[in-house]
């Protein structure tokens, strides 16, 4: 797909998104499962872009700008690879205008 | 994670508590979750309403219209006191192929008059509104707060939820889990089927800020007016839909993507997104618009064919945990159905509770094959294959516009083709045979009709 | 030195500052939006919370959370009530000047007279280091003022060492300063080396029933003019003055101007190295800084 211009950045985007961000993770990635994962449909499918493939064929996942949608857990190949919950409550996102 | 609301965490089995804390426990005080604390409290009941955002509505997101006729019955004068962005009078119905589109457009001014029709607002304003009708009625609001399972009598009794808060069980004597598209309370308790992605869709939007007088400009409204545009097509090649509101300053623009064909079809939501907003038939309408949101959500498009039991054992489901949502095509409705089957499953519980028996699940279900809830949901039940299925996706758009193209292309010195030559023309250009035409007519038909 | 606990009727007052962190500014007109959902207490007053109720607790005093904010304020103060605060007061914003608030004096004119007041003489009044919209931190000092009792500003750290208040504070070039507070005293705390405690549910449930306390703010005199914000009477854009440079020399005009105009200077064009090699890169930059006379 072509980049237009005109579209603003991925970090623009996410900048307009309120995040309180908790002390501790709410979603683990292990990595070692993702090496043998063939499809890495998380990276594409999340849509706060927060998988990124290392070049050992890992996976590297930041927690801190989740949309909590559970995208991630249904299309994930590796069975066991996404360690998902939901963050404390009263943290992470919060919509304004959703 | 198994001590955290999520897909690994399990029900915990407890001795059955001597005296509840409450009468019931809603859980998520979304549409559904407020109207059953609404119902319950109105007819005496104590009830804690337990939310995981800092506020109603913090977690949520959709499109954007509600349709509000149930709340007739909930909030009589609702019209009046609901927080309002625009009452819509425009509807439209957008098929896009390539760069080629075709619209109906409906408009009724009834529609901006009481008792209206629908209305776009935001869901951190709807859903405190609504939300605060039920502490107003005596429900205790329970916010920044996860229901992280359920609590179960070695006999299988639903008795309370664990929050994760210190000392956190909350025990009540019947539980409604309105905890949404991804309901790991309904899970625990074993009433979903499987292969939930097969039947998600991931939704993606933007909000978008405009001048006033811009979107009046645009979209032909004025004043409080609104409109409310669905769009077939434009997902580049993705199974799925898009939809497209105006608010009162902002226009929301967006994506219903379904989940196995974004896994592979190795694009990303807001790039196909940002190629929706570059179709010329969508671009004048959102350009040179700043984006003041970006949000993302899951919804459960399954329909009649992939809801979960309605509970059992003291629980009971409503709205999206019990895969109560209408996307198919022409219809993104979740919002009234999750309204109507919490308020409904608020009603049965009620009537439970007085007569101290716990066959609530039996009533339930009765109020609302009764109600438009699984009335509706029955009719359209094969919908949601027909519109997700290859053929609608991918090559009526076509079709339809090459139809449309036929008889509005002026090709002098021909003679103008008659329709039935272009339809079948149309149709073996966009590889369709007229048997599975005629076949999806029928089911559509009978879906629609 | 008096200790808290040496206090007849000890008291830890918390003043949080009720503020939306997000508020959209309009382009055009400058008008702010603030949205009273997403608003709460900032980190630095979480912090000040959790530092109240930890020396309340530690000493027997009682705790109070404080707020100068309009009704829908009451959920921040519900949280603190949640977390173990004992007393709750919220003080109404005067609805007819709009900049009390944002006034740090009158803030805390307003504040100190109603914890007099309605709560008594405190032991020790905590707030954050400064409001979350971009405050200047002044509000505690003049707390202090209107209390006439002793201030330790932007605080790191803040403990109870033998029933004495210690400090810690930043000063320039990574030091640190050790205070011994006396009380009463005014602390005001950086967000950091605590976090608010998450409350519990038994108490968040008493919480969310309770009778938040409010009483309309103390009306300030206009005579009093020390807390109004100064006036912007004209406003024009940044224009600094024009830098006087040296005519050059010369009897030829033509070549005064090129020579005004740098052209026929002779300069050494820029370069763009791409190298492979990061040692070949280095001795690059290295040989062009000691070239300019940044390296001997
Ligand atoms: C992109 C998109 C567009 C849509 N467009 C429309 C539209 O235009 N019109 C329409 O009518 N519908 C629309 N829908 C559907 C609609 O949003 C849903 O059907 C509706 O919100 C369902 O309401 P609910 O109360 O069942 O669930 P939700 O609104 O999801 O509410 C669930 C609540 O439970 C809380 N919760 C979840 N788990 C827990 C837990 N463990 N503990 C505590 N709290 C918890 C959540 O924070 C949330 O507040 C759309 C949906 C999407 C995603
Ligand atoms: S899909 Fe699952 S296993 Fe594959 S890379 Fe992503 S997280 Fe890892
Ligand atoms: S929950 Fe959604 S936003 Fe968060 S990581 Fe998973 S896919 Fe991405």
């Amino acid at each position: 797909m072509t980049q237009r211009y005109g579209d603003i950045a991925f970090e623009d985007r996410m900048s307009q998104v309120d995040f309180r961000v908790a002390g501790n993770a709410h979603i683990v990635v292990d990595t070692d499962v993702c090496r043998s994962c063939t499809t890495k449909a998380c990276v594409h499918a999340c849509p706060a872009k927060l998988f990124v493939p290392t070049d050992d064929g890992g996976i590297l996942f930041n927690y801190e700008q989740c949309f909590e949608c559970g995208t991630c857990y249904l299309v994930c190949d590796g069975g066991n690879a996404i360690s998902w919950s939901y963050p404390d409550g009263g943290q992470g996102v919060v919509f304004r205008h959703g | 994670m198994r001590d955290r609301a999520g897909p690994a965490a399990e029900a915990v089995t407890v001795r059955r508590p001597e005296a509840a804390d409450f009468d019931a426990v809603v859980v998520g005080a979304g549409p559904a979750g407020s109207a059953a604390a609404l119902e319950l409290a109105r007819a005496g009941h104590s009830v804690a309403l337990v939310e995981r955002g800092p506020f109603p509505g913090s977690k949520n997101v959709y499109g954007g219209v509600v349709y509000g006729r149930i709340l007739d019955e909930l909030i009589p004068d609702w019209y009046e006191r609901m927080p309002v962005q625009r009452w819509i009078t425009r509807r439209q119905t957008m098929l896009l192929s390539g760069d080629r589109s075709l619209t109906v457009d409906f408009r009724s001014q009834n529609w901006g008059r009481a008792p209206y029709n629908g209305a776009t607002t935001y869901r951190a304003e709807f859903d405190s509104w609504l939300a605060g009708h039920a502490r107003a009625a005596g429900a205790v609001l329970v916010p920044s707060t996860v229901a992280t399972a359920l609590l179960r009598t070695a006999d299988g009794q639903v008795v309370g939820v664990r929050t994760d808060r210190p000392d956190g069980d909350l025990t009540a004597r019947v539980v409604i889990a309105c905890d949404g598209v991804n309901s790991f309370l309904g899970k625990q308790a074993g009433l979903h089927p499987d292969e939930q992605a097969a039947h998600t869709t991931l939704g993606v939007k933007e909000t978008l800020a405009l001048p006033r007088e811009t979107i009046e400009e645009r979209f032909g409204v004025t004043g409080t007016d609104g409109v409310d545009i669905e769009i077939l097509g434009g997902t580049s090649g993705v199974p799925g839909g898009g939809f497209l509101y105006t608010n009162r300053d902002t226009v929301s623009v967006g994506l219903v993507l379904g989940l196995p064909g974004l896994a592979k079809a190795g694009l990303r939501p807001e790039e196909i997104l940002a190629e929706l907003k570059q179709h010329p038939s969508v671009r004048p309408l959102v350009r040179g618009a700043e984006v003041v949101e970006y949000s993302a959500h899951l919804i459960p498009e399954g329909g009649y064919r992939s809801m979960p039991r309605l509970g059992g054992n003291g629980l009971l489901l409503a709205g999206d945990s019990a895969a109560m949502c209408l996307a198919a095509g022409i219809w993104l409705e979740g919002v009234n159905f999750a309204l109507g089957s919490g308020m409904y499953a608020g009603r049965a519980a009620a009537n439970g509770l007085r007569s101290g028996g716990p066959a609530v699940l039996g009533e339930y279900r009765r109020l609302l094959e009764k109600s438009f809830v699984l009335a509706d949901h029955k009719k359209l039940r094969d919908a949601p294959g027909l519109v997700l299925s290859e053929r609608v996706q991918h090559r009526y758009p076509g079709l339809v516009c090459d139809l449309a193209e036929g008889m509005f292309t002026v090709d002098n010195p021909r003679p103008k083709p008659g329709l039935r030559r272009l339809l079948r023309r149309a149709a073996r250009h966009n590889g369709v045979r007229m048997r599975e035409l005629a076949r999806d007519a029928l089911t559509g038909l009978r879906s629609f009709g | 030195m008096a200790d808290l606990g040496d206090l007849a009727d000890p008291l830890v007052v918390v003043a949080l500052r009720w503020a939306d962190a997000r508020a959209r500014v309009d382009p055009l007109t400058g008008e702010v939006g603030t949205d009273p959902r997403g608003a709460g207490p900032g980190e630095a007053d979480r912090c000040a919370l959790e530092h109240g109720l930890r020396i309340a607790g530690a000493t027997g005093a009682r705790c109070a959370a404080v707020t100068l904010a309009p009704p829908p304020a009451e959920e921040m103060l519900r949280d603190a009530l949640a977390c173990g605060a004992d007393e709750v007061l919220r003080v109404d914003v005067a609805p007819e000047d709009p900049r009390l608030p944002d006034s740090g004096a009158a803030t805390a004119r307003a504040l100190a007279r109603s914890i007099r007041a309605e709560l008594g003489d405190p032991g020790l009044l905590l707030t954050g280091d400064h409001s979350a919209d971009r405050g200047t931190g002044a509000t505690p000092a003049f707390l202090a003022a209107e209390l006439g009792c002793a201030q330790a500003l932007g605080l790191v750290e803040l403990s109870l060492v033998d029933g004495r208040l210690a400090g810690l504070r930043r000063l320039d070039r990574g030091r640190r300063e050790r205070l011994a507070i006396p009380v009463p005293a005014v602390c005001s705390v950086e967000p950091a080396g605590v976090r608010l405690r998450r409350a519990g549910l038994p108490g968040t449930l008493r919480a969310r029933e309770a009778v938040i306390p409010a009483i309309p703010a103390i009306p300030v005199a206009s005579g009093q003019t020390g807390a109004e914000p100064p006036s912007v009477r004209a406003a024009r854009p940044y224009r600094p003055r024009a830098k006087e440079l040296p005519a050059p020399q010369g009897d030829d005009p033509r070549l005064r101007l090129l020579r005004l105009t740098g052209a026929h200077e002779e300069r050494e064009p820029p370069r763009v190295v791409v190298t492979e090699d990061p040692a070949e890169a280095a001795d690059e930059l290295l040989a062009f800084l000691r070239d300019r006379g940044y390296l001997p």
